[in-house]
């Protein structure tokens, strides 16, 4: 399935990019409308969140908001980098393949921190201990583009000298890490790659789903799925405005109404070198794979 | 022939229970068909909707081969059909390799498609029911164009149909047995009821013998229905006419024996009569020549002999008609007094005699029964012979059995009073000449646990022949 090389990944967000600055822009610039995309990220699912996020945004920046989601992260990347967004809530993972085309808007906290981890998970009944463990299973991920729900466990393989493909006898792209939970719980995989905030959250929120899995292995703390524009639009008024919404997004009511739906504490700005860890992962795949 | 015994009260009920079960079965069997067909066609309606509703959707993940969407549809489709109880729901490649189940423990991805599900190519919806697991399933082929791409395959629970058909089952097993344990209950207490004036028709009808027929009493006859109500009329009638006959064959009875007695007493009278002439001529020679001893001691010699025989003669009619029945042993003169007691009517018919005693001097026979059975054949032979004929007697032991053999040269006995005698019906002929005599001989002998058999004679008369078994001194008195 949608598995790119990581090469031929950066020669479309190229041409994407190409294709923003040819026009697309402009014309989304023009209507007057701020497009905010949403990956799967987090629990898209959830229409009334969506509502108090768009009412939220509107009311801090003054200017009508649309939210746009797609099914992965690669489409909603692309639109970023052509210009077709004005700012999207993506991944680490593809923040750092872009880096130099996009640039950092706001970073959410969780607790207390802009950081979280990735799960790797399996049936409850399961005895594993790591990795090594779950070799010849079926492996769910949640999007090739998520640092996550793919890049963590492939830079831990890569470092193994081994790729998801020929270590897991079969991996299936769920395209959601709600969805990688309920792919392992179902039985359908028999372990998953999983965004520990995600998961965290379900604990309370679908803790019948939750607990039919359990945690193999917690990666080490990496920078949290960032906000982020493209670079060429980083210091437009728009983006400024966007900002200081998310920002202020802790001392306002409705703000703090949908932080409390989102499980998190607020967002903050942080330097692109948070990414760092996220950065040095790419590396190593690349490495691998090369 | 057996089943005809049945009371009817019993075969009327047993009829309308076989004829309700039959109703029953019929019914049922119906119910419970047009139940199992409903069922299907509503279950594979539903599952053509569950499965046409999935088709649609499923077909561009199934040719992506996308695990994970093909898992989603059907994954969120059970919770969706949460009230049709689908229990699982597998696609397969066309190739038959299952891509995804909703039970994916059950049926992994890239297993083998079991051969539980329908392997016939279905591209409508196509069902098959399997009673004995409890479920059923059901096939739709995804086709992309003219080809077909894949196939959904659906397990339904349907052990709440089965359940529904078992309770249908069991309520009519109830009810029809309720139904038919009510219809035969109402037909016993119909029948009991309209037997009731049978059964009191068959009690007074199956009165013991001993006991005189009643009639049936007017209360019955007023609650009898009106069909039965000229039956019992008509069976009082007849009850009447028997009890008329009773009292009249007890009159007759009654006449018979006066007349016999009649006739005994006019014997005695003449046996006695007879040497009371020669003791009053002998009374007369004592007066006029008592003075001469030769003439006195003949003269008393003959008194002797004329009183004697009259004591004979009454000696023996006591003996004979004592009703006390006796204690002792038959003597071989108590058959040989016979001949006195007969001697009147033989003397008065002029018939010759051939009497022939060889029984033993003491048997333990009762004597009275053997002397009232022979006085009674002896007489009646008497009767039968014609003036100056011949009768014959003849005594003797055989076999333990005192045998007797009575023949007379008379027309024959009438078939009426042999059936008296040896017929199959032991009852008393009612009529005139000594009916009632030969009966009494038959019931004396059935007593004595003996036989009597009548031969003809040749060229006319009859014999009669009769066997008393000679019982021990103590069997005598029960015998007798």
């Amino acid at each position: 399935m949608c598995r790119l090389g990581h090469s031929r990944r950066e020669a479309v967000s190229g041409i994407m990019a190409l294709l923003a600055v040819a026009g697309s822009r402009s014309a989304a610039a023009a209507s007057g409308e701020l497009k905010f995309g949403l990956t799967p990220v987090f629990l898209t699912s959830d229409f009334e969140l969506l509502d108090r996020l768009r009412s939220y945004l509107e009311h801090a920046t003054g200017s009508p908001v649309r939210l746009i989601t797609r099914r992965t992260y690669q489409e909603i990347t692309a639109l970023l980098l052509s210009g077709q967004l004005d700012a999207a809530w993506i991944c680490g993972f593809p923040f750092v393949a872009n880096h130099p085309r996009l640039a950092l808007v706001g970073v959410p906290v969780w607790r207390g921190k802009p950081l979280y981890r990735s799960y790797l998970i399996a049936e409850r009944d399961r005895r594993v201990s790591g990795l090594d463990d779950l070799k010849g299973d079926t492996h769910a991920f949640s999007d090739p583009d998520s640092n996550s729900g793919w890049l963590v466990t492939a830079a831990a393989l890569a470092r193994r000298n081994l790729t998801p493909e020929r270590f897991f006898s079969q991996t299936i792209f769920t395209y959601g890490h709600r969805n990688v939970v309920r792919a392992v719980a179902s039985g359908l995989a028999m372990s998953g790659s999983v965004d520990g905030y995600v998961y965290e959250v379900m604990r309370e929120t679908e803790p019948g789903l939750i607990a039919k899995t359990s945690i193999v292995e917690q990666s080490e703390l990496l920078g949290f799925p960032p906000v982020a524009c493209s670079a060429a639009a980083a210091d437009d008024a728009r983006t400024k405005q966007l900002r200081s919404a998310l920002v202020g997004m802790a001392e306002d009511k409705n703000g703090r109404a949908v932080l409390r739906m989102l499980r998190l504490d607020g967002f903050s700005i942080e330097d692109p070198s948070l990414f760092d860890a996220i950065a040095a992962e790419v590396a190593i795949v690349k490495g691998a794979a090369g | 022939m057996r089943a005809v015994r049945i009371p009817l009260a019993i075969r009327i009920p047993a009829v309308v229970i076989v004829f309700m079960a039959a109703v029953a079965v019929f019914i049922s069997e119906r119910v419970l068909t047009r139940l199992q067909e409903a069922q299907t066609r509503h279950l594979g309606d539903l599952a053509a909707v569950y499965l046409d509703g999935l088709a649609p959707a499923l077909v561009a993940p199934v040719v992506r081969e996308d695990v994970w969407e093909v898992f989603d549809i059907v994954d969120r489709a059970r919770q969706v059909h949460a009230g049709l109880k689908p229990t699982e729901t597998v696609v397969a490649t066309a190739d038959g390799r299952v891509l995804a189940s909703s039970n994916p423990r059950e049926h992994p991805t890239w297993s083998l498609l079991p051969s539980s599900f329908s392997a016939e190519r279905a591209t409508a919806p196509a069902i098959v029911s399997h009673d004995t697991e409890g479920e059923a399933v059901a096939r739709r082929d995804l086709s992309s164009g003219d080809r077909i791409v894949g196939s959904v395959h659906a397990t339904f629970d349907i052990s709440p149909l089965l359940a529904e058909r078992r309770s249908v089952l069991i309520t009519l097993i109830g009810t029809n047995a309720a139904l038919t344990f009510a219809l035969a209950l109402t037909a016993w207490l119909t029948v009991r009821r309209m037997m009731r004036p049978v059964r009191v028709l068959a009690s007074h009808l199956n009165a013991s013998p001993e006991t005189p027929v009643e009639p049936i009493a007017d209360s019955l006859i007023k609650t009898a229905p009106r069909e039965f109500r000229g039956l019992f009329a008509a069976f009082n009638r007849m009850a009447e006419a028997v009890r008329d006959r009773e009292a009249l064959s007890r009159h007759l009875a009654e006449e018979e024996r006066l007349a016999s007695l009649g006739r005994l007493a006019s014997g005695m009278a003449h046996e006695i009569n007879n040497p009371l002439g020669g003791l009053f001529n002998a009374i007369d020679t004592l007066k006029e020549h008592g003075e001469r001893s030769d003439v006195r001691r003949r003269t008393i010699d003959l008194i002797d002999r004329g009183l004697k025989g009259i004591r004979d003669v009454v000696r023996t009619t006591l003996v004979t008609y004592r009703t006390d029945r006796d204690v002792r042993s038959l003597q071989r003169a108590d058959i040989d007094d016979l001949k006195l007691l007969i001697e009147p009517e033989v003397r008065r018919k002029n018939l010759t005699v051939r009497w022939r005693n060889e029984s033993h001097d003491e048997l333990w026979v009762s004597p009275s029964v053997v002397r009232q059975v022979l006085l009674n054949l002896l007489l009646n032979a008497c009767q039968a012979t014609p003036t100056g004929g011949e009768i014959s007697f003849e005594a003797l032991v055989e076999n333990s059995s005192l045998v007797a053999v009575v023949g007379d040269t008379g027309p024959g006995l009438s078939d009426s009073a042999r059936d008296v005698l040896v017929g199959q019906h032991d009852h008393a002929v009612v009529g005139s000449g000594g009916g009632l005599g030969l009966w009494m001989v038959r019931r004396l002998i059935k007593e004595g646990g003996g036989t009597i058999v009548v031969y003809p004679r040749s060229p006319t008369g009859t014999t009669i022949r009769v066997a008393l078994p000679i019982g021990d001194e103590e069997g005598l008195a029960h015998v007798a």
